[in-house]
């Protein structure tokens, strides 16, 4: 969908926000709590495309927001968000898709969040709000961002903001919830990772578990991808992504979230040991070796061949 | 039972060791030795009973015994159990299709999702028969046909099971022809 830049605001040095409006004015598609876009940043030597969560209300037509943290080391996509992107300009983003829906059976939400992966639960805030949901949020940050973070929540004793670990007792928190509460967690790897290991291993059941994939591909390691059908070969660099070199070569490999969670982009591996940094394929997949999901992962051989 | 899709196919009981506490509950005074898995660990599970009249193998190794006078009794301290129990349950029920799916049905009103819940089959074969005609509950019925005690109809006993209500489905079996009943069989020991 063809979109331009409306306004763009900074909320902490390296947190903005931006709305985005149809080009031709009108209205976009509704989304639903906890949906991202697939926004296409045009780069000067390339095109990024990076998935944002949706914080605007799901029932907002008339523009979609996205909070952008800028990421030091990252691919340069929310770098060029943050230096050049300016009112006006035209962007081109995906529909609304969402890997990340509230549990519609859950009689309690608790949501836990960290840093920049507040921002599908904003979009939940209204929806649970409306429904007079039971819900709980404990919210991750440093402390030079906090006030960044407490303006774009409502106060309420259901919303809590810690900015060092001992504020936010974890464990007693997943201790004490009752069978018909649902976890959602969003923001670093290492802090999902924890979260969900802690609800694990005090008996959590996966389907009671949601965890939204953020950040998408991170850099690595150089290899070098041959792909059997068309005996095309590729240099994946550092900083790209091996789905982002198949697009640029023209292929039109299947991608949903580009963030390693949904699995429409496995793609399966005749030769080289693939990296996997995905959320998707079991403990037995992965160790079969046999398929990539070529949105996050990478390679540990210095080739792959892939059935493509 | 593989071509009746609404028959669901139950497993011996076996401990999820993914779960904190472990609760099974039974509609027996202990669970058979042949509904049990063979290496089933029973170390820190609570085991509920109804009557304490039948030797159990099951229950002699769990730790912690419960026995109740009746099925609604067990039912209700379940019901207000699984209200204040934290995440992290596993909860197993064992004895008959009935008395499964109202466990299940209890569970599924106090939050529990299918992963949390494991049925086992174990003791009678009887049925619990709803009349879609007038909507009673016919326990413990052994044979194909039933007169319903809520509106006097010979019921067929259809082996159409619902998981909802519990219970398998009862149609008048002479709407056709009043009066021709086939022959009375007991199928449902």
């Amino acid at each position: 969908m063809k979109a331009r830049l409306q306004e763009i605001q900074t909320l902490a040095p390296a947190i903005k926000r931006l709305s985005l409006a149809p080009e031709n004015g009108g209205e976009f598609p509704a989304a639903s709590a906890g949906a991202h876009i697939i926004v296409e940043i045009p780069g000067p030597r390339r095109v990024w495309k990076n998935a944002y969560s949706l914080v605007s209300a799901p029932d907002e037509r008339r523009r979609y927001e996205i909070i952008v943290r800028r990421v030091a080391h990252s691919r340069g996509g929310s770098a060029w968000l943050h230096d050049h992107a300016a009112p006006g300009q035209g962007v081109e983003i995906g529909m609304p898709v969402n890997l990340f829906p509230v549990a519609a059976t859950a009689k309690k939400h608790l949501l836990l969040s960290a840093g920049i992966g507040l921002t599908p639960f904003l979009s939940y805030l209204p929806v649970l709000k409306a429904a007079n949901a039971v819900f709980e949020l404990h919210h991750c940050c440093r402390l030079s961002e906090v006030d960044a973070f407490r303006a774009l929540l409502p106060a309420g004793e259901k919303i809590a903001l810690h900015t060092s670990r001992n504020t936010l007792d974890l464990a007693a928190l997943l201790n004490t919830q009752k069978l018909h509460t649902h976890l959602y967690v969003c923001g670093p790897e290492e802090f999902m990772d924890m979260a969900v290991a802690s609800a694990r291993k005090l008996g959590w059941p996966e389907a009671k578990i949601h965890r939204e994939s953020f950040g998408g591909a991170t850099g690595g390691a150089p290899f070098r991808v041959k792909l059997a059908r068309s005996g095309l070969e590729l240099q994946v660099k550092e900083d790209e992504s091996l789905l982002e070199v198949l697009e640029a070569a023209g292929q039109s490999p299947p991608n949903l979230c580009r963030g390693g969670a949904c699995g429409v982009c496995e793609l399966p591996v005749l030769e080289g040991l693939p990296e996997h940094r995905d959320h998707f394929l079991s403990e037995q997949k992965r160790a079969a070796n046999t398929a990539i999901m070529s949105c996050v992962s990478r390679s540990i051989t210095p080739e792959l061949v892939l059935d493509f | 039972m593989g071509m009746n899709k609404s028959r669901p196919v139950y497993d011996k009981l076996r401990i999820d060791p993914a779960g904190r506490a472990h609760l099974i509950v039974t509609d027996l005074a202990a669970v058979p030795e042949d509904a049990v898995q063979e290496d089933l660990a029973l170390s820190n599970a609570e085991c509920w009973v109804v009557g304490l009249s039948a030797p159990g193998v099951a229950i002699e190794t769990s730790g912690n015994l419960r026995a109740f006078r009746a099925v609604a009794d067990l039912l209700g301290h379940l019901s207000h159990r699984l209200e204040r129990e934290p995440v992290g349950l596993r909860l197993y029920a064992a004895g008959s299709e009935a008395f499964l799916w109202d466990v299940m049905n209890l569970a599924r009103q106090a939050g529990l999702t299918e992963d949390e819940v494991f049925l086992t089959q174990a003791g009678t074969l009887r049925r619990r028969v709803y009349c879609s005609h007038c909507k009673t509950m016919n326990e413990n019925v052994a044979t194909n046909i039933v007169i319903c005690q809520g509106c006097g109809a010979s019921l067929f006993v259809r082996d159409h099971f619902s998981r909802r209500l519990a219970a398998f489905m009862g149609v008048k079996v002479d709407a056709e022809v009043p009066g021709e009943v086939p022959e009375i069989e007991a199928l449902y020991p």
